[in-house]
């Protein structure tokens, strides 16, 4: 599990973007935290919309995206 | 390898979303308006369908209805959103950047790359229902600078040819992904022939008004047909005044869409 690459997931309802290796330290979630292992009642901090309807994505970042995702 | 879907009108999703209770901070125009929507892939409640073609995940015809209608602020973040408007007066409210206020009418179109996040407010407020054809597409990069772009067809200059309103043609509104958004307004007994960049690019063809025969089947009244590994559409007009939607795109490779593709497949 550990050995498994970081995943990426973005919201089908805004756009919102969740990055395994950067977590979500602003709402609670630490660094590193498996997408599995956000609870499954978990919400889009900005839209509501509910955790399965998010989409596993193979997008990189723009220039300094990836500290906005950090800070979303 | 080739593949290919027909969805008929009815066979979308059908929403009537009004404005009262805890949507009403959602759809705006509280206590008349309401939204109708029908959805080619699946989007909010609709979940019973295609997830998506390509980097398509939403094709939605909807009409505002009354004055006020529309969505409230709400935000955005990656996807490129464009709409397209068919009738009455979309007004739009963007605050990415500097922040704009819009308004467009039949012909006009914009593309909001939310990109780093913003909000937006789409509003009809005239008495007229506003009609439009909305499609989110997935960004080629996350966190881009978010952008808007605004342009107009003009159907009564550029009738039976495929006009390129999205994508990287002469003209075109620029959208940070591999997709290109086609019109073709066209007469009767007129043939037309859409050649895809790649074999890796699909075509998806929706019929908004009219009847057209497309690579061999008969599409009639918001009907549509997804097409991917064709050399060429070939595409028949058989009623005046067809009005067609071209949206091309690169056919990521998406565990999705595959997915539902296997326990559908012969669907």
């Amino acid at each position: 599990m550990a050995d498994e690459p970081y995943k990426r997931l973005m919201c089908l309802g805004c756009g919102f973007s969740y990055d395994e290796m950067l977590g979500l330290p602003e709402h609670g979630i630490a660094p590193g935290t498996r997408w599995a292992d956000i609870p499954d009642d978990w919400v889009c901090p900005d839209c509501g919309t509910p955790k399965h309807l998010f989409e596993m994505i193979v997008i990189g970042y723009a220039t300094g995206g990836a500290d906005m995702a950090r800070n979303a | 390898m080739s593949q290919s879907f027909i969805l008929r009108n009815e066979e979308r999703g059908h929403d009537l979303i009004k404005s009262d209770g805890s949507r009403s901070s959602y759809i705006a125009g509280h206590p008349d308006g309401f939204v109708t929507r029908a959805s080619s892939f699946n989007f909010h409640e609709y979940q019973g369908g295609r997830p998506g073609f390509g980097t398509i995940r939403v094709f939605g015809d909807e009409v505002f209805h009354g004055a006020g209608c529309g969505y409230n602020m709400h935000p955005h973040h990656n996807f490129a959103i464009c709409a397209f408007v068919f009738g009455g007066q979309l007004t739009h409210v963007n605050t990415a950047g500097e922040g704009m206020v819009d308004q467009l009418r039949a012909g006009d179109y914009y593309v909001f790359s939310a990109g780093s996040g913003g909000k937006h407010s789409e509003l009809s407020i005239t008495t007229e229902d506003m009609q439009a054809i909305y499609l989110w597409v997935m960004p080629e990069q996350l966190y881009l600078p978010p952008a808007y772009h605004r342009g107009h067809f003009d159907f009564r200059r550029r009738r039976n040819e495929i006009v390129m309103l999205v994508g990287d043609g002469d003209g075109a509104l620029p959208i940070p992904q591999d997709l290109r958004v086609s019109r073709l307004i066209a007469d009767r007994g007129r043939s037309f022939r859409y050649a895809p960049r790649t074999a890796s690019h699909g075509a998806y063809v929706f019929v908004r008004e009219g009847r057209i025969g497309c690579a061999g089947e008969e599409l009639g009244y918001r009907d549509s047909m997804g097409l991917s590994g064709v050399a060429a559409v070939d595409i028949d007009i058989l009623d005046d005044d067809s009005d067609i939607l071209i949206v091309e795109t690169i056919m990521i490779d998406e565990a999705n869409i595959k997915t539902w593709e296997s326990e559908h497949a012969g669907h």
